[in-house]
């Protein structure tokens, strides 16, 4: 049990240290949390060229409807997970705006609706599934550590709420960044394990946040 | 318009100046703060007043080590109430674990209290290196420095770069987390040989 004379003589030695915050604190959390972003993107690209090299019809690919699809549903359930991070990651946040998330999961979901291409939602072949997961969430890995570490900038105090967003946002850059290997462009199995390799990797972050992000 | 908020925001901002007298007051003024905040709470929980100065430096601290993620274009009162509640939470869980643990002791714990000391003493000094070792490393360290090596308060947060308040919270915890080893061991011993 301590006393009154304690906490005085804690605010003493706290208050000594006034104006040196800033100086130790470094970025600020949105500029830190932009740079992780802008960073996760282009490693997670580089990681797709050097698991799966750079294929002769890649600039045919990126004309197509298929791949324009699959990377602007990403890239949009990204922006919405970014602003999912960048309020879990601040104490005064308030609610998380869950519903950013909507433009990109409705984008993913048409796709999969509409989708006459015929293809099977397992893939063209037995590897397909196996291969798109596995990819998603290994090219998501880099960019779930630069995002969790731009978050541990912040104070937030719901740290697992903050890992899942920060895993949102990570495997939304991956499945944009894999659309440049991905051979499948059937709208129904973009949108069955699109949707499966972030969650996977919403939770994956969700179980390094609860830890990584307490304090 | 002198409201709480604004005072409060604008001392936080005195502290980015470096106001030390200014900050000063406002952590004294959100101590006080915390003070009838925490004991109401505790009132009605039933729990005893003794760990309310802790809470209350346990929150002070975490204020101040996050104060530079306060950005001042926001208000400033609903940021530190999150970070009391976040802070108050965990001291909770670990107050209601405690609490736990001190109904869990038995009578014949009670019994035993006055007859373990024969023991010999050499063993009772690899025990206490054995607990040492199970503590988490900052609080191995500030033991260390306090009990084993005697040094200062202050010369130990020097060392460490850290505030002499935050090394008082951690020896404090640490030596809550040594006394339950302890008496869990004993308790153990006394049940073995029976």
């Amino acid at each position: 049990m301590r006393s009154f004379g304690d906490t005085n003589s804690l605010i003493k030695n706290l208050s000594g240290e006034a104006g040196t915050g800033h100086a130790r604190a470094g970025m600020p959390l949105d500029r830190a949390l932009l740079l992780a972003v802008a960073v996760a993107l282009a490693l997670a690209i580089v990681l797709v060229f050097l698991l799966f090299g750079v294929s002769d019809a890649l600039l045919a690919t990126m004309r197509g409807g298929p791949f324009q699809h699959k990377v602007a549903s990403a890239l949009l359930i990204a922006a919405g997970g970014f602003f999912l991070v960048r309020n879990a990651a601040r104490p005064d946040g308030g609610r998380l705006p869950v519903l950013a998330l909507l433009p990109g999961v409705v984008l993913l979901a048409l796709g999969g609706v509409t989708d006459a291409s015929g293809l099977p939602v397992l893939g063209r072949s037995g590897v397909s599934v196996p291969i798109c997961l596995i990819a998603i969430v290994a090219v998501s890995l880099p960019a779930l550590a630069l995002i969790i570490a731009a978050v541990r900038k912040g104070a937030s105090t719901r740290p697992t709420a903050a890992g899942i967003a920060a895993g949102l946002l990570s495997g939304a850059l991956g499945a944009a960044a894999y659309a440049l290997a991905c051979k499948n462009d059937g709208g129904l199995f973009v949108a069955v394990w699109d949707s499966v390799g972030i969650l996977i990797v919403a939770a994956l972050g969700g179980a390094i946040g609860r830890r990584a992000l307490a304090w | 318009m002198d409201s709480r908020e604004d005072l409060w925001a604008d001392a936080m901002r005195a502290e980015r100046r470096g106001d030390v007298a200014a900050y000063e007051r406002l952590l004294g003024d959100i101590a006080e703060m915390l003070r009838r905040l925490i004991r109401g709470r505790f009132a009605r929980l039933g729990w005893g007043g003794d760990d309310t100065e802790d809470l209350v430096q346990e929150v002070l601290i975490a204020l101040h080590t996050k104060r530079h993620t306060w950005d001042a274009d926001r208000p400033f009162l609903p940021w530190l109430y999150a970070i009391a509640r976040y802070k108050l939470a965990d001291a909770a869980r670990r107050l209601r674990r405690e609490a736990r643990y001190r109904r869990d002791i038995t009578p014949e714990h009670w019994a035993t209290l006055f007859d373990t000391p024969t023991d010999d003493f050499d063993r009772a000094i690899g025990e206490i290196g054995r607990h040492l070792n199970a503590l988490p490393s900052g609080q191995r360290d500030v033991v260390q420095a306090l009990a084993i090596d005697g040094t200062t308060v202050r010369a130990t947060a020097q060392k460490l770069k850290t505030s002499e308040g935050a090394v008082r919270v951690t020896l404090h915890r640490a030596l809550q987390r040594l006394t339950a080893a302890a008496s869990r061991d004993e308790s153990s011993n006394s049940r073995g040989k029976r």
